[in-house]
Parts: structure tokens; sequence; C-alpha cells
């Protein structure tokens, strides 16, 4: 029965979402509002028809037979439904008609014809996915005869971090999509219509950006915590799939603050949202299509890839043509003073911008290389080390002064006065935390002085008298620097040891001394595992923790994974791996002593917090508007 | 603003749309990774045989004629896939092949073969993936062709599928 059903919802969002296509041509109010409710109504059927499925492990369906399993914990079967490329199309295609929802919530007398263009674009886009999964990945396919158990799922993937990072990383991606029919739509307008476009534009942009840099954070916190290498970024193709359409948020975000302030630069912030969505659909491409391969990469299908690259060509040639005609209405003339409010935004905007090429060219490098030489290389660490990072710098430095300029020209001598504060501040802090730190390099010093600059701006911005910053931007950049301060502590500081122990072995890393005392078997929900028990003192002898890393194998999948062990407090991280080995000769075993680590998911937890502030403004504004 | 400037945008996207589509035609295969063994002699290992009593010792086993050899794995989704070719390997183009199985359960792989057949000559055991390491395995099913005088020819990493099939045998043909 739920795939008679679950197709037929399927069918039913395909035929939702062409016919508010059409109608929303006509204006006419009634029917879109059908379409647009019936669109959210059988996705939503859709949805939760598959993830029923799942609870109940119906081995009937294809696609639960090969991603669950009847021992799997109730919360990873639930997230095992989009923890897979199938059942994930189905996310996909409900944060559309959410969004599709809400774009539709705006309409009324005075703005019916921009925002049923914006339903028309929405609606091609939704029509496009929707036939992209009942052809190439549709989720209710049936397997005769019915298996008695699933195939399990991948237990490195079975990680409460991982089960909610594809929906937030999706409200990401789709929110930028609203953002893309929102500026398409602009261009749309007839020359004698003056519609606020940005307005429309920055919830969801905010939105957008707001749940991609939570999606992205938890996606580290994952590859932290479950792959065992100590880090939490490592330059995957994917991984830079979601970076770059954040980037380039980031840069539409802060350009949309000009366009409502000045009127200036709305074909750039245009262009923007157009480059936005298709980079997320590029990057949905990069990681379905098999073309690069990668620690994330979906199930291989070559016809998927095709679909997605002909869907990404019709919106990127009619978006692109469209912004080469249209957009020439939007233009001016206006030029900025380097020091100022716009002036430093703009500075902002450009760099995002160049980081963003640089990361995309670093992502397809490779495979052009392959493509003309067949020689296989791989662009990793050092080359974004090298580029990115001095790039981000000046953009940090500017991040911190921006928000005090004022609005068309400053006084250099203002600045200063405006700025000594915070200098102030940043250098005591700096010195403190070298005091404490003892440890000196160029970059790590650059780092914390970033850090602390934005920390104290950001700070000495709360209690300022004639404050007129909005609370969100406040938030959102306080954590930035809390993020920066994380980033450059564990990067520049980390030490790491991988020794060999036996049972009642000791080893010293850092101020600590850590005992390996003993090993344990524990049995899990569905694994076994050898778990290392450590003590760890400090300098006084005193113990401090004991950790526990565990070696894990899922009879089901005959799996290995490690589960490290890590030790957090706001200092540090104490990070043990337990590898392989055995009672004769002892294990292998790598200690981290990862400085700071915690503040970048505090910093990312801020920033998104920071944005939801935003969000809740900015609708508010819109709502007045309206 | 110049309205030519605003084309620039476009001629980016088509330019890397076609650069995608040109990678996507091209037979291209993610999985086809560049070898160091290539051209080189085959590492030597000895370990213990699956089916027979005495010791595998691959100093023995390489270089008189044409061999493949292919790491499996019971537990290993794609190499049940494969088998069938691995089959048609052996039986219909008579070439002898070595099955490494990989970290695997003797009675397990026994019950396998036993139900599936089996296409190996023999089967050494690498019981904690250390022969796979020296061999440079990614992952498997991986198969190797090794030519007459105990040079590795080629490597194929994933399931042999019909495609893979024909070039392996038309490279033997070469080689032979």
């Amino acid at each position: 029965m739920v795939p008679l059903f679950g197709n037929f919802a399927l069918w039913l969002s395909l035929f939702f979402a062409i016919s508010q296509f059409f109608i929303s041509k006509n204006n006419n109010l009634k029917l879109i509002k059908v379409s647009v409710n019936g669109l959210l109504i059988s996705s939503l059927i859709s949805f939760f028809l598959l993830m029923y499925s799942h609870v109940i492990s119906d081995f009937s369906l294809l696609n639960v037979f090969q991603n669950s399993h009847t021992t799997k914990p109730m919360l990873y079967k639930i997230s095992g439904m989009w923890g897979n490329h199938e059942g994930s199309m189905l996310l996909w295609i409900l944060v559309l008609t959410i969004f599709n929802y809400f774009i539709f919530k705006f309409y009324n007398k005075s703005n019916y014809k921009f925002v049923s263009k914006i339903l028309e674009t929405q609606a091609f886009i939704t029509i496009g996915f929707v036939l992209f999964t009942i052809i190439t990945s549709n989720p209710f396919e049936k397997i005769i005869p019915t298996p008695e158990n699933g195939l399990g799922f991948n237990p490195i993937l079975q990680d409460p971090a991982l089960a909610i990072h594809p929906p937030l990383l999706y409200i990401g991606y789709v929110g930028l999509s609203a953002a893309f029919s929102t500026g398409v739509a602009a261009l749309k307008l007839s020359d004698n219509e003056k519609i606020p476009w940005h307005s429309y534009m920055k919830p969801f942009v905010i939105t957008a950006w707001t749940f991609l840099t939570m999606g992205i954070a938890l996606g580290s916190i994952w590859a932290y915590y479950e792959l065992g290498w100590g880090g939490w970024w490592f330059w995957d193709p994917v991984e830079n799939a979601s970076f770059m359409p954040w980037l380039l948020a980031t840069a539409l975000l802060h350009s949309l603050i000009i366009v409502e302030r000045k009127k200036s630069l709305q074909t750039w912030a245009l262009l923007l949202s157009i480059l936005a969505f298709l980079l997320s659909v590029i990057g949905t491409f990069l990681v379905r299509s098999g073309i690069l391969t990668s620690v994330h990469t979906f199930a291989l299908d070559p016809s998927r890839g095709i679909y997605i690259l002909l869907f990404t060509a019709v919106l990127g040639i009619y978006a692109l043509m469209l912004f080469w005609k249209k957009s020439q209405k939007y233009s001016d003339n206006n030029y900025f003073a380097f020091f100022s409010k716009e002036g430093s935004i703009l500075v902002n905007n450009v760099l995002m911008v160049v980081v963003c090429a640089t990361v995309f060219l670093g992502t397809i490098y490779p495979l052009l290389i392959e493509a003309l030489t067949a020689n296989k290389i791989s662009v990793g660490e050092p080359f974004y080390n090298s580029t990115v990072i001095p790039m981000m710098m000046p953009a940090i430095l500017v991040m911190g002064i921006g928000p005090l300029l004022s609005w068309t020209k400053e006084d250099k001598l203002k600045i200063f006065k405006k700025i000594f504060p915070s200098i102030l501040l940043t250098g005591i802090m700096t010195v403190l935390i070298f005091l404490f730190y003892q440890s000196y390099s160029a970059i790590g010093i650059m780092g914390i002085i970033l850090a602390f600059w934005i920390i104290s701006n950001n700070l000495l911005m709360i209690f300022k008298k004639n404050r007129n910053y909005s609370a969100g931007m406040i938030v959102s950049h306080l954590g930035v620097g809390l993020l920066i301060l994380g980033i450059t502590g564990s990067s520049v500081w980390q030490t790491e040891k991988i020794i060999r122990m036996k049972i009642e072995d000791q080893t010293k890393i850092e101020k600590y001394t850590i005992v390996f005392e003993k090993i344990d078997e524990i049995k899990g929900a569905n694994y076994l595992a050898l778990q290392g028990n450590f003590l760890v003192y400090d300098e006084e002898k005193n113990i401090i923790t004991k950790l526990k890393p565990q070696n894990r194998f899922y009879p089901i999948t005959n799996n290995f994974t490690t589960e490290a062990s890590i030790h957090t407090n706001l200092l540090r991280d104490l990070y043990v791996v337990f590898g392989e080995g055995n009672l004769k000769d002892g294990w292998i075993v790598k200690f981290y002593y990862n400085p700071l680590v915690i503040w970048i998911w505090i910093g990312a937890l801020i920033i998104f917090f920071g944005g939801i502030i935003s969000i809740k403004i900015n609708l508010n504004k819109l709502r007045i508007l309206n | 603003m110049k309205k030519q400037i605003l084309i620039v945008p476009f001629i980016f996207f088509a330019l890397i749309l076609l650069v995608f589509f040109y990678l996507l035609i091209i037979e291209r295969n993610p999985a086809e990774l560049p070898s160091n063994l290539l051209n080189k002699n085959v590492p030597k290992f000895e370990t213990n045989s699956l089916i027979k009593k005495e010791k595998f010792i691959s100093s023995k086993e390489f270089g008189n004629e044409i061999v493949l050899v292919n790491f499996f794995a019971t537990w290993c989704k794609p190499c049940l896939e494969e088998h069938d070719y691995i089959k048609r390997f052996s039986n219909e183009k008579k070439i002898r092949i070595i099955g490494i199985n990989y970290k695997d359960n003797k009675k397990t792989v026994i019950n396998w073969l036993n139900k599936l057949g089996n296409p190996y000559s023999n089967v050494p055991i690498d019981k904690d993936g250390k022969i796979a390491i020296d061999w440079g395995v990614y992952g498997i099913p991986e198969t190797f062709v090794i030519n007459s005088k105990g040079i590795i020819k080629y490597k194929h990493i994933g399931p042999i599928t019909e495609k893979t099939y024909k070039k392996i045998n038309l490279l033997i043909k070469k080689i032979e």
C-alpha cells in the first residue's frame, strides 16, 4: 500500500507544482491557494509515508531495505530516511514546498504581481526536483520478495549531530532557492513597477544563511567526533559544496543591507542571489553525480548527474540571460567612499566572492587536470590554507570596524576615536592569552588578535549609548569572533601523539599524564565494542577524567568504526582514538591536545541565535511593509 | 554600468557547464586510481590457504602464466555481484584466479564458495588486511592482472561489470 500512496503523493506534488506554475500567471488567488496548499500537503504525505516505512522497518520498500535494519535505534531509523539519496530528495522537496508556502503568505493586493512571479519560479524549481525524484530516484520502489531484514545503514552515520545535519543544511540550500526566485521575479518586473524586492529577499537569505551555518557546523562536529582524525574541517569536496553557497549567501546578506539603505548595488545583489542558489544545485550535482569521489558521495548513477546538470543549465541560462537583458534598470553609478559603512561591506563582499571562486577552483581543478591530462592530482589543505586564510584575514579586520562606520563618509580621525577602546581591549586580551599559552607563531598571533578584535568591538557596541546597531548582527558577529578564536587555537596549537600502548603503560601529552588502565568488552544496541580505559592525571597527580575510546564492530554490515573519547573544557579538548592492536603487542593509541575547540561550536551556536534574531526583525519589517 | 558587462556571469556559467558536461560524457571512472605497483613485481607474501593444506607462498604461485588476483570477502556486497564474472574468467577463459580473502570468517567463506561455486584455484587468507595494504588495495573488491613474468599489468577497483570483463579479456589477449 505504501508504495502506491507514496507514488500517488509524489505525482500529486508534480501536478500541484505544474498547476502553480501556470496559475500564478493569472493571479487567481483561490486557485493559487489550492496549488500551494496542495503542494505542501502532498509533499508532507510522501515525506511522512517514507518516514513511517522506515520507522516500522517495512522492508518491502527497496529504500528501507537498503538503508535500515530492525536493530537500529529509533532516532537513526528516522534519520536514516534522509541519510540516503532517494529519501533525502523527499526532504528537499518538503523544504521547498514549505518555503513556497511562506512566500505565498506574503501575497496581498498591493504586491500580488510580484509575489506571483516568485511563486512561478519557485514552482518551476519544484517541478524540476519532483521530476528528478520520480524519474531517477524514486524512494517508493518495491522489492520482491520482501527480505527479512535490511542491510543496515552505515554505522559511521549513526550520530545525533549527523541526524539533524541534513535538514538544517537543506533549509539553507533551499532557502537560497527562495532568494533566487525573488531575484528572478525582481528582474521580470516591468520598468514602472517599483517593489522593494530586497525586503522580500532578506528574510529568506538570512534564514538560509543561519541554517546553513548551523548545518555546516553540525557536519564539522560530526567529523570531529566520529572520524577520529582529530580535526573538524578537511576541505573535502562536499564540505566545499556547502561552504561555497555559504560564502555567497554571506556576501548577499550584507549587500542587501546596502540595497535597503542606499538603493545602490541592486544589480550586484541580484546576481549574488542567482549565483548562490546555482552553486547549491551545482553542489548537489557534484555530490550525487559520482563525478567526484569523497567520503560523502551518495550512490553513484550517471543518469542522475546528467539530469541535475541539465536542470542547472536550464535554471542558470534562464536566470543569467534575464540578468543580462533586464538588470540594467537596477544599475546605478553611485561611488562609495572607502571609509564608510557601505565601503566596508563592499570590501567584504568582494573578498567573500573571491574566496568562493578560489574554493570553486580548488574543488574542480583536479577534475579539469584529469580530463585534460589523465593525471590524478588532489588539491588539499596547503592550497586552501595559503589562499583562503590570507583573504579571510583582511575580511575579518574590516568586519570588526565596518558596523561602527557611518553611512556615506566618515572622517578618519573620528574612526580612530571610535575604535581606540576596542584596540585597547584587543591588546589586553591578546597579551593575557599569550601569557597563558606562551606559544608564539605569526599566524597564531594574528588569528588571536583578529578574534579579540571582533569580540571587543561587538562587546563595546552593546554598551554604546545611542546604539542603532541590529541586535542580530552584534550577536552573530560576536559568534564569529569566538569561532575564529576556536579555529586559531585548535589549528595553531594542536599537538598530537601516536604511540603503541600496552595495559598499564603511561604516556604524557602537554601537562597530562595518561595511564592505560584496562580493556573492556561492551555490547551495544547493534554493535560490539572493545573499549580502552585511560586515566588522565594533571601535574599534581590529581585524576581529571577517565577517557573511554572505543573500537566498534557492527556485525550487520561488518563495519569497524572508532569512537573517539573526548574530555572538553573551555580551554582545550583531550581527544583519544583507540586503534588496532592486541593484548600481546599493545594497541595503537592516538592522542590529540586541541586547544579552544569548544569555542568553534559555541561560536557557531551564537551565530545561529544571532541569525534567528535577525530573521524575526526582518520578518517584522516586511509585515509592516505589507 | 555598461550593458556588455552584464553578460559576463552568463559566459562564465556557460563555460563551467561545458566543463561539467564534458566530464560527464568522457569515459571517466573516478574509481580508477593509478597504482604505484603497475609494471612492478607482485608483492611477496606467505599465508595460510583456505582450501589447501600447504601454505600459500607467493613466489611459487606467480610467474608461470597469466593470473588474476581478486580481493574479496563474503560480507562485501559488490563481491557477490561480480562473482559471476569471476566464474566466467575461470570457466570460459580458463584463466587461473587467486582469490585473496580479506578480513573474513573461515567457515562463512567455505559456505559461501560452496553455495556460489568456487572459481579460485587458491584462496590465501588475509585475516588482518596486511596483504591488502602491501598490494595498495583501496577497498574491496579489487582485481589485478598479472602477466607470466609475475608483473602487475592492470588494476581494477570495484566490482567487475560486463564492460570491465571485456576490457580485461582484451588486455589478457594483448599480453599473451
